[in-house]
């Protein structure tokens, strides 16, 4: 009789063991069933990827309306004199451009030169990206002649226009495009003005030596003494001449308000940048980040991969706009400017807003840069998505603990609490203290990009597993924190060697 | 040397469904493992790529003892008609 029992004791273990395989298969298996072969090149979704009616987060109330304009890079200069005393951003400036050039004279990982000119090389497209002209202009290169007459316009259904459109976006290099109805609450008040280089005044200028892109003129020195002036991103044009120190500055414009009224095509003037009401439509596109370089942040490398992620938006939507305005459509291309890039991105069901405050796709994670074309091209609207990521940024927090500057929310649940002038009331979210963000982004004398990389979400695309996990943990919220264990213990979202970047085998790296 | 006289028995024993599940469930987890492990390796997750091998390794020997340890014939007292 005992041996009986000890024969059912084997066969239940074997059982028992079946059961715990079966439930880690379970999540391969039903990755599989639902589709999961979402690659960068897949067109269709996941079908754990579920369209709703509704954003899983982010409602509005009343008091949302539209924002300032100003982002971070602004708001920060101000607030720091307020706090820390007038000239407080100055001397910060001067301070970080000290530490960044011996940093690179000492070949510091990830700061040496090769390191930092690789961040300027990846944004050269992006420099000439300037809302409203150029790459980014809202209008169509020239007035047709008298014997030109604009596109025959393409009429198709809106399903087909949609397809048309997202076909065209995935070929130029967007990772995800969905199509959003046009919400003016989104759209900027202003496209600000920011504050040139003066020539006139020695000391200023060269505490914006080295400066992050974002904010100012990069002036690059070279070992040799040689100095080449990258050109501003925005709000002046800089023509660069290696070996000189000599300038050509264009005045700059002055804040310029965006405005929707009844015309028919876009307009940019001295005083006002015009949107039509005509224009219904917007093309919400995610730019895949390079994960390899971003895992190096937060070093020049890191910046790098964001700046690759702006000069390939620039890139996507300027010629989306070509694109559209060949059909015979009004086109506006946008990269960060003009209209907040995260609400339209989730009203087309590309992400889902997280606790970084940022989007999150489930294909990329948090990796990924956002632009948008407005249009007047009608077209099948998108819904907004649920992967469940929402219950899984309650669980886990793993960005808010690896963020350096502590800027990111513990709370447990999403609120309409904001933390500053940076924040735009009158939504729900997990809001961020983007001044301290900043801040740590002077003492690293680049962009960060640490909760990027650490979202769970964010992960290659080659092993299957991180599917498998996605696809469960949409359906079963239970399991969340084991993931978020199993996370950490993989070692997932750590920083990466930025030395050994450069030593990798870069030959089978596609453009 | 067997001698001519010997008599040998052959049992040939038929393995329950279940064991055939949980051979099916075994190879697709090992699979996914190595798959984790190499895909790991690639996109520079040493770490994954490390905790990957060993798990693959030892789910891939429990597999075969596992399997061995069913194929190998009862003892008589094992049986179901000698308790």
């Amino acid at each position: 009789m005992e041996e009986r029992r000890k024969q059912i004791g084997r066969r239940s273990l074997l059982k028992a063991s079946g059961i715990v395989a079966a439930s880690g298969a379970f999540g391969s298996l039903w990755a599989l069933v639902a589709g999961a072969g979402t690659s960068a090149k897949a067109r269709k979704r996941a079908r754990w990827i579920r369209s709703v009616g509704r954003p899983t987060l982010g409602e509005t109330t009343t008091e949302y309306k539209r924002f300032s304009g100003n982002d971070i890079f602004t708001i920060y200069r101000q607030l720091k004199d307020q706090r820390d005393g007038a000239g407080s951003f100055e001397a910060e400036q001067a301070s970080k451009a000290k530490r960044l050039a011996a940093w690179t004279a000492e070949k510091k990982p990830g700061y040496s030169l090769p390191d930092r000119q690789l961040s300027e090389g990846g944004f050269t497209v992006m420099h000439s990206a300037k809302p409203g002209s150029g790459l980014l202009s809202w209008t169509r290169p020239a007035a047709p002649t008298a014997e030109e007459s604009l596109p025959q316009r393409y009429i198709a259904s809106p399903e087909e226009m949609a397809n048309t459109v997202k076909a065209a976006a995935r070929l130029y290099g967007a990772g995800l495009v969905g199509i959003a109805p046009m919400n003016e609450a989104y759209v900027n008040l202003q496209v600000p003005h920011r504050e040139p280089p003066r020539k006139d005044h020695p000391e200023k200028d060269a505490s914006q030596k080295n400066q992050h892109p974002m904010v100012q003129r990069q002036e690059r020195e070279h070992p040799s003494g040689e100095h080449s002036l990258a050109p501003h991103r925005d709000g002046e044009h800089q023509i660069g001449e290696r070996g000189k120190d000599q300038l050509q500055t264009v005045q700059p414009p002055q804040d310029k308000d965006i405005v929707f009224e009844d015309t028919d095509v876009p307009a940019v003037t001295d005083a006002k940048f015009v949107i039509p009401r005509k224009m219904k439509w917007v093309v919400a596109i995610a730019i895949p980040m390079d994960l390899d370089l971003l895992s190096r942040a937060p070093t020049a490398l890191g910046d790098a991969a964001a700046a690759l992620g702006y000069s390939h938006s620039a890139f996507v939507v300027a010629s989306l706009a070509v694109f559209i305005r060949g059909l015979g459509y009004e086109a506006i291309p946008c990269v960060n400017d003009t209209a907040q890039s995260i609400p339209f991105a989730v009203d087309a069901g590309i992400g889902e807003l997280s606790r970084l405050n940022k989007l999150v796709t489930p294909e990329f994670g948090a990796a990924v840069r956002l632009c948008k074309v407005f249009t007047d091209l009608p077209m099948a609207l998108d819904k907004p998505v649920d992967f469940g990521l929402v219950e899984f940024c309650k669980t886990c927090r793993k960005c808010a603990e690896a963020c350096p500057s502590r800027a990111l929310s513990f709370d447990d649940e999403p609120s309409f609490k904001t933390r500053g002038p940076w924040n735009n009331p009158g939504h729900k979210a997990w809001f961020e203290d983007s001044y301290k963000c900043y801040e740590y982004w002077q003492k690293t004398g680049t962009g960060c990009g640490v909760c990027l990389t650490s979202c769970p979400y964010t992960k290659g695309d080659q092993a299957w597993v991180h599917e498998a996990v996605k696809a469960t943990a949409s359906i079963a919220p239970a399991a969340d924190g084991v993931f978020r264990v199993m996370d950490n213990a993989f070692g997932y979202g750590k920083q990466h060697d930025p030395e050994q970047w450069w030593t990798k085998d870069h030959s089978d790296r596609r453009g | 040397m067997a001698n001519a006289t010997d008599v040998f028995t052959i049992t040939i024993r038929k393995r329950s469904w279940w064991f055939w599940a949980l051979a099916g469930l075994w190879l697709l987890l090992e699979v996914l493992i190595l798959q984790t492990a190499l895909a790991s390796a690639r996109e520079s997750e040493y770490r994954a790529a490390a905790i990957s091998w060993i798990a693959a390794i030892v789910l891939a020997a429990a597999g075969v003892f596992a399997w061995l340890r069913r194929g190998q014939p009862r003892r008589p007292s094992e049986s179901r008609g000698q308790q």
